[in-house]
């Protein structure tokens, strides 16, 4: 009986797949335990370079060309089409704007179906990538206003993936950022501080430029 | 010529062999395998990340004062934990200082611990008396930390949550009426729902 059923095969498939699931059993455990996310700490600073805006929305990122932006709205404003706080159509991309003699200029966006989507940072020679390779580190730092509303089922503000995004391929590119969050009833705004003390942008980022901390689940610091 | 017995035995073992057959072990393992590992790849996609977010944060010598945005208001969370080392460096006055604020931040702690239920449904609405209050306290630390040559710094770390935004204006526009807030480092970091605030395991500041 024991030259005729060999149960060697049997035991070898039995114990090589047990021994997979305990090793994805441990893996599980540890991805569980040790789930760390990379908390960047970066800390507004005062600076001598000048903003680049851009609007992160629904997970699409639109630089503002600010001299056809106040162009247009001067125009609007000239022919009385932004008076008593009016929205007006700024015909850039879908934005609309409001002159406000606290906010100064405030950009609506409603349709964003013609931003590019910040996908598009992947892909060499895309439009987005473009308006972001052509700022200069040395005279200029990009600013998002980033929409924090979130779709459904979604556990994310909608600007937010982008702006985490372009922030790394900045950060990449030794281009210092900032941002803050808005929404349809605080939406981006451009102004000096002749409107408000609130009216700064300023970049973010720690110490020497870059930094950051790791906090882990049980409080540890890498 | 005839057989023995014992080869006309092996014989007929031979012919009625048991034969064991894998085949439907095989496409049962292969299943279960299968189908284990189909719901692994699904988990990891579809399930929404959890992450935990540290109560005491620092980065160096500077330490965060750590307030949450959320639709419904914030979540402050100051830090204690370096203050008592803090509270050794300096002079008696200063020590009494640090004593009222630290006792102050351990009860907004000991509040929030106890709060039954999930900590971000903690979230109020940012009272301006408090937030002023709270921003005085970080510059008279800051200050103390300063005057003893002790490397401390507190700094404002706000944690936007979707659709908290505008708590966080709020803030801001108080930082604005009050000169507290002019030394004071800004920093600010958007926040997925998913991702939790941990204060059982973290809050508790080290005596």
């Amino acid at each position: 009986m024991k030259n005729l059923i060999s149960l060697d095969s049997l035991t070898d498939i039995v114990s090589n797949s047990v021994g997979i699931l305990i090793i994805f059993a441990v893996i599980n455990l540890i991805h569980d335990d040790n789930k760390t996310y990379q908390l960047e700490i970066p800390l507004e600073h005062a600076t001598d370079l000048s903003p680049a805006f851009f609007i992160s929305k629904n997970d699409r990122i639109l630089a503002m060309d600010t001299d056809t932006l106040f162009a247009n709205a001067a125009l609007q404003a000239t022919s009385g089409g932004a008076a008593s706080k009016r929205l007006f159509n700024l015909e850039y991309s879908g934005l609309l704007g409001q002159i406000d003699d606290e906010k100064g200029i405030s950009f609506f966006a409603r349709d964003t179906s013609e931003w590019p989507e910040f996908d598009e940072l992947d892909k060499r020679n895309s439009g987005l990538r473009k308006s972001l390779d052509k700022l200069d580190p040395k005279k200029q730092f990009a600013y998002f206003f980033v929409y924090d509303n979130t779709e459904d089922g979604s556990s994310s503000g909608s600007g937010f993936e982008a702006f985490r995004k372009a922030r790394e391929y900045l950060k990449r590119h030794a281009i210092k950022t900032g941002w803050q969050p808005v929404n349809s009833e605080s939406p981006a705004n451009i102004c000096d501080t002749s409107f408000s003390r609130r009216c700064v942008y300023l970049p973010s980022y720690l110490g020497n430029g870059g930094g950051s901390t790791t906090s882990t689940k049980n409080g540890e610091k890498k | 010529m005839s057989m023995s017995r014992a080869t006309r035995y092996a014989r007929y073992r031979q012919d009625d062999r048991l034969e064991i057959s894998l085949f439907p072990f095989l496409s049962i393992f292969l299943c279960v395998m299968g189908v284990l590992s189909f719901i692994n790849v699904l988990s990891s996609y579809s399930a929404p990340q959890k992450i935990e977010l540290t109560a005491q944060l620092e980065t160096g010598y500077k330490i965060a004062y750590q307030i949450f945005s959320l639709p419904d208001g914030i979540i402050t969370l100051p830090p204690t934990k370096n203050l008592h080392k803090l509270q050794a460096v300096v002079d008696d006055a200063d020590k009494a200082v640090i004593d009222v604020i630290l006792k102050q931040r351990e009860q907004l702690i000991e509040k929030l611990e106890n709060h039954t239920g999930s900590i971000m449904n903690a979230a109020v609405e940012p009272d301006v008396d408090d937030i002023l209050d709270a921003l005085h306290d970080i510059r008279t630390l800051n200050e103390i930390a300063l005057k003893a040559n002790y490397l401390y710094e507190e700094f404002i770390l706000f944690g936007i949550y979707p659709n908290g935004s505008q708590a966080y204006q709020k803030i801001r526009d108080v930082m604005t009426l009050t000169p507290d807030s002019v030394a004071i480092s800004i920093g600010l970091e958007p926040l997925d729902s998913n991702w939790t605030l941990s204060l059982k395991k973290n809050g508790k500041p080290s005596k």
